[in-house]
């Protein structure tokens, strides 16, 4: 499966080159850089839209852009939180007004699926419309299910994205959970220590991938695996050693690794080990640093991932090991709290 | 009907308008304003929200919903009288 373009809105400025000024955050909250949506979006449709919905539209619409692509084949999203935001109105209105009252708008567009369905209204795409959310695998499966639908000839291309976003609510309720460290300076300084808890984070990556070559795709994205629950250390690097030996490769052969790290002692224990066994000596690149942690934080790695591999640089903000080798072939690995598993192999092309 | 401009302005989210953007006799729908039937349904609760108006007939709502002066002339006519 090829990557024929990739876009996103991230706490990053996204549009622009490759993270060559990347911004920080003080506190262990990244919200989205948001572009101005006018140039993107028909203002008559924005003004309905929430965040999110026009953080996840405009990626949709800039990927489409820079792949010269119409209509894609299908349109597919992740999503585990939702549109939050709607939610939060439409639940407020039911409280405040007795049930009654209820403004249509905010519950329409309160469901998982708006995202993938308002790109689908603009674009007029009466084709294959799904949405995944599976918490820390909804952008995984959301891929897979492209990947089916590209490998049974369903479609030939197939629009594909990652999106969540941290409302006031969900991130006070979240850090009630105490997932967010406490006393964290600046988000430069997430992987300082050894404490507990991440930053919060949010965004939207849309891919436009296909089954065929195209001639300037930016990586190839040669597999996809996903694994629940490992019970130890040591199921894990069997994953992935049996990751790499099912498309004929070792660790030798991979030039990057791009890992999950996002700060919290507990759960970066596994990346520890893993730079001490299966990834020992090898390149190594984070990215929580820059989006934060959310569900679907790996379609930013894999917007990341794609990008390194076109460029053919990686940007010196993400590495923490380098041999200076032009990135031919990238593993991608992360966890979400070390419940869901994932990992990725791009190359070039 | 200034008012009236404002809260249809508010409830329908039109950042972009100002009261005397729209026009009394200026239709609201298709080709006028170029609202559609979600914002119906909102116009509906502005009705019922703002001025405590149900609208007892759905078919009512296209001359109702006509221009913000059909409007105002049904919330004066309907408006529940205050003791």
């Amino acid at each position: 499966m090829f990557i024929q373009a990739a876009a996103g809105i991230s706490p990053q400025p996204s549009f622009g080159a490759l993270l060559t000024e990347p911004a920080s955050y003080a506190g262990n909250r990244l919200s989205c850089i948001e572009p101005d949506y006018s140039q993107l979006i028909d203002p008559k449709m924005i003004r309905r839209m929430s965040r999110i919905i026009k953080m996840g539209v405009a990626a949709a619409l800039d990927c489409l852009k820079t792949s010269a692509t119409e209509m894609p084949g299908a349109i597919i999203t992740g999503t585990a939180y939702g549109c939050l935001a709607d939610t939060e109105v439409f639940l407020s209105k039911m409280i405040e007004n007795g049930e009654e009252l209820l403004t249509p708008t905010a519950f329409i567009q309160s469901t998982h699926n708006t995202v993938g369905a308002q790109i689908a209204l603009l674009l007029k795409c009466h084709s294959y419309n799904n949405t995944f959310v599976h918490r820390g695998f909804s952008f995984e499966s959301a891929l897979l299910d492209a990947v089916t639908l590209l490998q049974e000839q369903h479609a030939s291309t197939v629009l594909v994205g990652g999106i969540d976003e941290l409302t006031d609510t969900s991130f006070a309720l979240l850090s009630r959970f105490g997932l967010y460290k406490k006393d964290i300076s600046s988000s430069k300084t997430l992987y300082d220590g050894a404490a507990k808890g991440t930053i919060a984070g949010e965004g939207a990556a849309f891919f436009l991938v296909a089954a065929k070559h195209s001639g300037k795709d930016y990586a190839q994205l040669n597999g996809l695996y996903t694994f629940y629950k490992p019970r130890d250390i040591t199921d894990i690097e069997k994953n992935i050693q049996s990751f790499l030996s099912d498309h004929a490769i070792g660790m030798d052969d991979v030039d990057l690794v791009i890992t999950g790290q996002n700060g919290n002692v507990h759960e970066d224990a596994i990346y520890e080990q893993l730079a001490q066994t299966t990834f020992k000596g090898k390149a190594n690149a984070v990215f929580k640093h820059l989006c934060g942690e959310y569900p679907t934080a790996t379609s930013f790695a894999l917007w990341l991932a794609a990008n390194i591999i076109k460029a053919g640089v990686v940007p010196s903000c993400t590495l923490v090991n380098s041999n200076n080798k032009h990135p031919r072939r990238i593993l991608i690995y992360n966890h979400y709290q070390n419940t869901h598993h994932a990992l990725y192999l791009l190359s070039a092309c | 009907m200034a008012d009236l401009k404002q809260q249809i302005i508010a409830q329908l989210n039109l950042k972009d308008l100002k009261p005397e953007d729209i026009g009394d006799d200026q239709p609201l729908f298709v080709e006028g304003l170029g609202l559609d039937s979600i914002d119906a349904l909102e116009l509906i609760v502005l009705l019922q929200q703002e001025y405590k108006i149900k609208l007892a007939n759905a078919e009512e709502g296209q001359d109702v919903f006509r221009s913000v002066r059909t409007m105002a002339q049904y919330i004066r006519e309907h408006q529940p009288k205050t003791v």
